[in-house]
């Protein structure tokens, strides 16, 4: 079996190649009969990856140790869920499953209407740049990180999944990713293909569709990723501006700033040339991404080890940049119109694409100054958090700032609706006044909640007084996710800079205070299942006297692992979270304790989730 | 004409946009940046100069006090890459669950002169994730 799914991929990539070289061939000389080929060709390396998958998968299923891959990752006490997780908990694997969406892109793109559309000369170019990244993930499952290898003697036992993936947080965020970054791949070639064609339009109106539904899975595994690492990790945190969460962000934000300058494109016909790149400039960034996590170039938190993966993708990155600066530049189409007023609704959608980009470099500086700084530098020089708070975080609340204004502005400058915007702008210091007074006095943290209330009262005015919105599924899915976004900033405002964190050793009975709460050691007890052991104490929490609940974190050890891992447990709330983490115990049942007082940072988790459903109605409504 | 007026508005916020953003990158950068280091780097440089950086070693087997679950560690950090020269660090927070000798850790903080103790204000051990291949070359060096 291992051979044959090796050889599966070996195919797969040989048929890719191919493709890839019979579109050259074609585009080159001009013909335009590739296509049909293409399509096949498409379907066929899509049903060989497929088929390696499925190998993959009953090797899983099985717990057949004989797969290195399954070995490394899964034992005989993983439950049968968290094995088929593994399928994508590890490199190889990880990237098989992203080769096998990029696949599953092609084909579901090439079933659509709007490829039938497209030009034979459009066609050609798609499937050349489109078989040219499939090929490159082939090469890389077929060398440098091959899951189909064997191992002999089979063991009779695994290594067993990290304890710390084994939560259904963890299981969600990397497909999602995957999906994610493999959906740009559609939108990437055809924007290409279409622009090297000399068409400035067409592209668009589809693109947007699949880069919005690549942005809304990278959305949620994002934010998965943050609720994972807060409920999991134990320190209360949800992000720490570590290289590997950076990675999967930069290509968020400049797909977020593509979202926005491509409505300029399509309301207003202007920005052609910058959308074409902008949209290449995120398939890239998703292969920095990988880089940055698999190449071991910088020393992160995470031990992703050195891999033969850094050389690879660093060339297919500089080389995917060099076709995408040609192509760009190719089209020598001005745009049609110059752009508009600075205080119009484009105005500041451009704006906010700035600063966006201004993120996205920020970010990348950040997270790669140990290795520009090594150029002048004999000792690499990093960051510490506070740098990304101290640069990113004015720029977030600069973006809470225009939701407020931008929706009441006109398309071609002047105000939509005067009456509102005055009152709208009116609120903004009473609303000032108010958080002032509650004790809001960092002032980014001011600004940022100030944006929020006023913006997200804005946007109810908005539907409530401009025709045409409440039926306009569009207009939905686009201040949805704006809602979603400034209640995330309301929480990101109140949970960094007023959490309030206490830790405390206790013996049964005995009490400690944290904020305005009182917590009162119960009594501990412990549980046994075939999976692992854990040992829980109760807490009970009350404020002023009245009892708030219960919290019960665990220490848990996994059979198969020599580390003792430890559960957190929350009371929920919508304003106070209350957060405990068992940092250690004793035998007379003494327990060590990190406990957290986390205000507001549920609407980071319900603003996330706004962002990830509201883009739902944008397809529903082009359907309709 | 407007194209041109707008051009110029544009060219001014983007100036102004720049210059704010330059100014915060140059103030993050000049006062949030710390020397990453190995042990055997931060050896080799002058200890006036190690009062805040962030350094990368792993656990000695010997020389802990303290542990996971409990408040506070000392142990000595050796270079990751090998050796025998180590750094004493005392850390007085909760210790991590994957706190252990062998294990890869990352510390900030700084090294107090007088003792040659590295006082870390945070610990981390590395995340051990799961592209991981930490595990096999453990065993194969032990094999």
């Amino acid at each position: 079996m291992h051979l044959f799914a090796h050889f599966c991929l070996l195919a797969a990539f040989t048929v890719s190649i191919a493709l890839a070289g019979l579109s050259l061939y074609m585009a080159w000389t001009g013909r335009r009969t590739a296509s049909a080929w293409s399509e096949r060709g498409q379907l066929a390396v899509f049903a060989l990856i497929v088929a390696a998958s499925a190998v993959l998968t009953r090797a899983l299923v099985a717990r057949d140790f004989s797969f290195q891959y399954v070995a490394q990752y899964t034992d005989t006490f993983l439950p049968m869920f968290y094995t088929l997780t593994a399928f994508w908990a590890g490199q190889a694997g990880s990237f098989l499953f992203w080769a096998l969406s990029i696949a599953a892109c092609g084909v579901f793109y090439a079933s659509t209407d709007h490829y039938r559309r497209l030009s034979p000369e459009t066609r050609v170019w798609f499937w050349l740049f489109h078989s040219g990244v499939q090929a490159f993930f082939l090469y890389i499952l077929t060398g440098p990180s091959n899951p189909f290898l064997e191992l002999s003697p089979a063991p009779a036992q695994g290594n067993g999944l990290n304890p710390l993936l084994q939560n259904p947080g963890m299981i969600f965020h990397p497909p999602l990713l995957f999906i994610g970054y493999a959906a740009f791949t559609v939108p990437c070639c055809l924007a290409l293909a279409s622009w090297l064609n000399g068409e400035r339009e067409e592209w668009l109106p589809c693109g947007r569709r699949w880069v919005l539904f690549a942005w809304m899975f990278l959305t949620a595994g994002i934010i998965l990723g943050a609720w994972w690492s807060y409920m999991e990790l134990g320190w209360g945190g949800y992000w720490a501006w570590d290289p590997v969460e950076n990675s999967s962000l930069i290509p968020w934000l400049s797909a977020t700033a593509f979202v926005h300058t491509a409505i300029i494109q399509s309301r207003r016909n202007s920005l052609h040339r910058i959308n074409v790149f902008f949209i290449a400039l995120t398939f890239l960034l998703c292969i920095f991404a990988t880089y940055v996590v698999r190449s071991g170039v910088i020393d992160s938190l995470h031990a992703f080890g050195r891999s033969e993966l850094g050389a690879p993708l660093m060339f297919f990155m500089l080389a995917g940049l060099f076709v995408a600066l040609v192509v760009t530049f190719s089209n020598r189409a001005a745009d049609a119109r110059p752009l508009d007023e600075l205080t119009s609704r484009p105005g500041l959608l451009f704006m906010a694409a700035w600063l966006f980009l201004a993120l996205a470099l920020v970010v990348f500086l950040g997270t790669m100054w140990p290795v520009i700084s090594s150029m002048w530098s004999a000792k690499p020089v990093g960051l510490e958090p506070a740098f990304y708070n101290r640069v990113c975080l004015p720029l977030f609340a600069l973006i809470a700032v225009f939701l407020v204004f931008c929706p009441w502005l006109g398309w071609k400058g002047g105000l939509r609706d005067k009456r509102m915007f005055i009152a709208v702008c009116a609120c903004l210091v009473p609303a000032a006044a108010f958080l002032w007074f509650f004790g809001v006095k960092h002032p980014v943290a001011l600004v940022g909640a100030v944006s929020a209330v006023v913006g997200i009262a804005g946007i109810v005015g908005l539907f409530a007084t401009q025709k045409g919105m409440v039926g306009n599924g569009s207009m939905w899915a686009a201040y949805g996710v704006h809602v979603g976004l400034l209640l995330m900033t309301l929480g990101v405002a109140f949970s960094g800079p007023y959490k309030v964190e206490a830790e405390a050793v206790l013996n049964p009975g005995q009490s400690m205070r944290i904020g305005a709460y009182d917590v009162r050691y119960l009594d501990n007890r412990e549980i046994t299942t075939p999976a692992m052991a854990c040992y829980e104490v109760r807490l009970a929490v009350t404020r002023d006297g009245k009892p708030v609940g219960e919290l019960t974190p665990q220490r848990r050890a996994y059979r198969n692992n020599d580390n003792v891992f430890a559960e957190v447990s929350v009371i929920p709330g919508l304003g106070d979270e209350i957060y405990a983490t068992l940092v250690g115990s004793t035998r007379e049942g003494q327990a060590s304790l990190k406990l957290s007082i986390n205000p507001l940072v549920n609407w980071i988790w319900i603003g996330g989730t706004l962002m990830t459903l509201f883009p739902l109605l944008a397809f529903v409504r082009r359907k309709a | 004409m407007a194209k041109k007026s707008n051009k110029n508005v544009y060219i001014v916020a983007l100036l102004l946009l720049l210059g704010g953003l330059g100014y915060l990158l140059f103030s993050g950068l000049s006062q949030n940046s710390v020397y990453f280091l190995n042990v055997s780097e931060a050896l080799a440089m002058p200890a006036d100069e190690l009062s805040n950086i962030r350094l990368f070693g792993t656990v000695a087997d010997s020389g802990i006090e303290g542990g996971p679950g409990q408040m506070g560690v000392s142990f000595h950090l050796l270079d990751k890459n090998g050796g025998e020269r180590f750094i004493p660090v005392r850390y007085t927070g909760v210790v991590p669950d994957t706190f252990k000798p062998g294990v890869e850790v990352i510390v900030e903080g700084g090294l107090e002169p007088a003792s040659g103790v590295f006082g870390a204000r945070t610990l981390m051990t590395k995340c051990p994730s799961k592209y991981q291949k930490q595990r096999d070359e453990e065993r194969a060096a032990q094999g």
